[in-house]
């Protein structure tokens, strides 16, 4: 009967050969390390912020009047409606995380590089469609850190040139942070979820193109490909297991960790906050807006400490495959990267002092230091890796699948 | 080298721990919970704080899951329906009349200070004369709320102690009417981990079985 039903609907849309295509015969390198989890990670979270998202708005009012009230409804009189908004609310931050560690694994082992730059650049499309939505899904609670977060935020865009003014009071619909931004931010953190999952379907088309990257960085040969089910569909759920006790112990026993307490007074226009911070995600940016003395600047250089990740293709000059694996100098660079992006976060956490603003400028020219620096030092480091002979590791691998190749072509 | 990596992965969390720095030295308080401390606690608040404060995410119905009887909180609740939340005493205009604003709401308050009931507990009990012979506050410089229980000046030590047991059970049932889904969270928290990590333990012999089968 099964069978039967199957071949029914194989005859007029391909789910078989769809299943065989992108799951049971789809190859995968067998060499991928647990790094390579947090792709799959990034989607189920997505799922868990929808899921949980979409529960949350059939309870939650967006009315400066009543937005406050609600969500308090929602944790004391909604049946488990704590839970539907701590999962959400740690949920972001997860988001966060899992994406930043992704982002951390493709730029160590180098795989933006061709021919997987369009995986690159729809990623990074994602990246800039979750900071939006997250932005705006933290105006929502209307607590004195949403009001005022996003009042500092939407007043950045005063710096665009001739019609700043224009364009605040355009994306508010009031002079201030007020009703009508509420309820805008409210229906497009509503829609964005579902062009994040459009942009995830795209970016998966384009993975399913080029196939996963590996820890050498280069294309394996077929014999050390496996299908991607069962194998890494086993692995991806014993991963997600261990994430999700990451996650439970979060939303279960510290969910306040990520809700700041000026959030739980309910926004007051007449009274700003001592210390305005964004949420964690966004201190290293924050830090680099703040590091800059010209508004117009500074929103440049934090716009640009973003975009220019998609420069990576470009600036990373060198041939030698497997990134930071096999490259000793581009793998100091990124352990620099990382530390130095750590030490903005903590720079955009505290409240701005003389020392501090120097210790964030240096960061900041650090930070884009390392992509100006990359064209050069990934040359350099390729010629003296070239002159002293490549590591024996790279080299065997290089031969080995060179000959392998070789062998299939006969 | 894998450790490194992991630590540095961690590293990024950082900066949303390192900005817990109290600003005002919080004293340091056991707010254990118990269903005396809450109860008492209770009448504290209701009797004392809500003079002026409301806690108006809270209903009367709500002391019945603290202990409670029905019939004592018909006495609390007078002519109020069971469902309407504890406002104050005073109106919100006259309250703004005398302090020059309306005293906040204290059903979140735990949770929207650093430090949440410690914060509360350091609080009220942090008024003092300073040597103008005016009242201030350790915690909060220049409070427009007034020393209610008369910490400033209170000199006998069993007297301050007593009192300070007082606001002790307040601050315990601020905490709970600021969460009051905790207890219901971590119990349910506990059979969720022990359900994940079994799972979990399966997931990762399922997975070596599953690769066994290469090599």
């Amino acid at each position: 009967m099964a069978n039967r039903v199957i071949a029914w609907i194989d005859q007029r849309f391909p789910l078989t050969s769809f299943i065989k295509h992108e799951l049971t015969d789809y190859p995968t390198p067998r060499n991928l390390s647990y790094w390579w989890n947090f792709g799959f990670l990034a989607g189920f979270v997505l799922v868990i912020q929808m899921v949980s998202g979409i529960f949350l708005a059939m309870h939650y009012k967006p009315d400066t009047a009543l937005a406050f009230d609600s969500v308090q409804h929602i944790m004391r009189d909604v049946n488990y409606g704590w839970l539907i908004r701590y999962l959400h609310s740690t949920g972001a931050s997860a988001f966060f995380a899992v994406i930043f560690i992704h982002m951390a694994r493709t730029l160590y082992y180098g795989s933006y590089r061709a021919p997987r730059e369009l995986m690159w650049w729809t990623g990074q499309v994602l990246l800039l469609l979750i900071m939006a939505t997250a932005f705006m899904g933290y105006l929502l609670p209307w607590g004195q850190m949403s009001y005022w977060g996003a009042q500092v935020i939407t007043n950045l865009f005063r710096a665009t040139p001739f019609i700043g003014d224009q364009i605040v009071v355009w994306m508010r619909g009031d002079f201030v942070v007020g009703d009508a931004t509420l309820t805008r931010f409210f229906a497009l953190h509503f829609l964005f979820p579902f062009l994040i999952f459009g942009m995830v379907v795209i970016h998966l088309v384009g993975l399913h193109t080029v196939k996963s990257s590996n820890p050498s960085g280069i294309n394996l040969a077929d014999k050390d490909n496996i299908p991607f089910h069962p194998y890494f569909t086993i692995k991806d759920f014993y991963g997600l297991g261990v994430f999700m006790l990451v996650f439970g112990a979060l939303a279960f026993f510290f969910p306040h960790f990520f809700i700041e307490n000026a959030n739980n007074i309910p926004a007051n226009p007449l009274q700003t906050p001592a210390h305005i911070v964004p949420e964690w995600y966004f201190l290293p940016f924050y830090a680099i807006l703040r590091a800059i003395p010209d508004l117009l600047g500074g929103v440049v250089a934090m716009a640009l400490s973003i975009l220019i990740f998609s420069a990576m293709p470009y600036l990373d000059r060198s041939r030698i495959p497997g990134g930071g694996r096999y490259r000793p100098v581009y793998r100091v660079m990124f352990y620099l990267f990382v530390a130095d992006v750590v030490l903005l976060g903590y720079v955009g956490a505290e409240p701005p002092t003389a020392t501090l603003a120097i210790v964030g400028q240096v960061a900041t020219f650090m930070y884009f230091g390392m992509f100006l620096l990359l064209p050069w030092a990934s040359r350099k480091e390729e010629q003296w890796l070239r002159a002293r002979g490549l590591p024996r590791a790279v080299q065997e691998l290089l031969d080995d699948e060179a000959a392998s190749a070789k062998g299939s072509r006969k | 080298m894998k450790a490194a990596r992991l630590w540095l992965g961690l590293a990024l969390l950082l900066p949303a721990l390192s900005n817990a720095g109290d600003e005002a030295e919080l004293r340091t308080v056991d707010l254990t919970w118990s269903a005396e401390a809450v109860k008492r606690g209770v009448e504290t608040v209701t009797s004392v704080c809500m003079a002026c404060h409301s806690l108006k995410y809270i209903k009367y119905r709500d002391l019945l899951k603290l202990g409670y009887t029905p019939g004592e909180v018909d006495v609390k609740r007078a002519d109020r329906d069971l469902d309407s939340p504890l406002l104050s005493q005073m109106p919100p205009d006259s309250a703004a009349e005398a302090f020059g604003k309306v005293p906040p709401d204290l059903s979140l308050m735990a949770r929207a200070r650093e430090g949440g009931g410690r914060y509360i507990y350091s609080m009220v009990t942090g008024f003092y004369l300073d040597p103008a012979g005016n009242v201030d506050n350790r915690v909060f410089h220049g409070i427009r709320m007034p020393d209610v229980l008369g910490f400033s000046g209170v000199t006998d030590a069993a007297q301050r102690a007593q009192l300070e047991g007082t606001v002790r059970d307040a601050a315990i049932f601020l905490e709970w009417a600021a969460d009051p889904k905790a207890q219901e969270r971590r119990s349910l928290g506990f059979y969720v981990i022990g359900y994940l990590a079994l799972l979990t333990v399966l997931l990762y012999l399922l997975k070596r079985r599953i690769w066994g089968r290469l090599r």
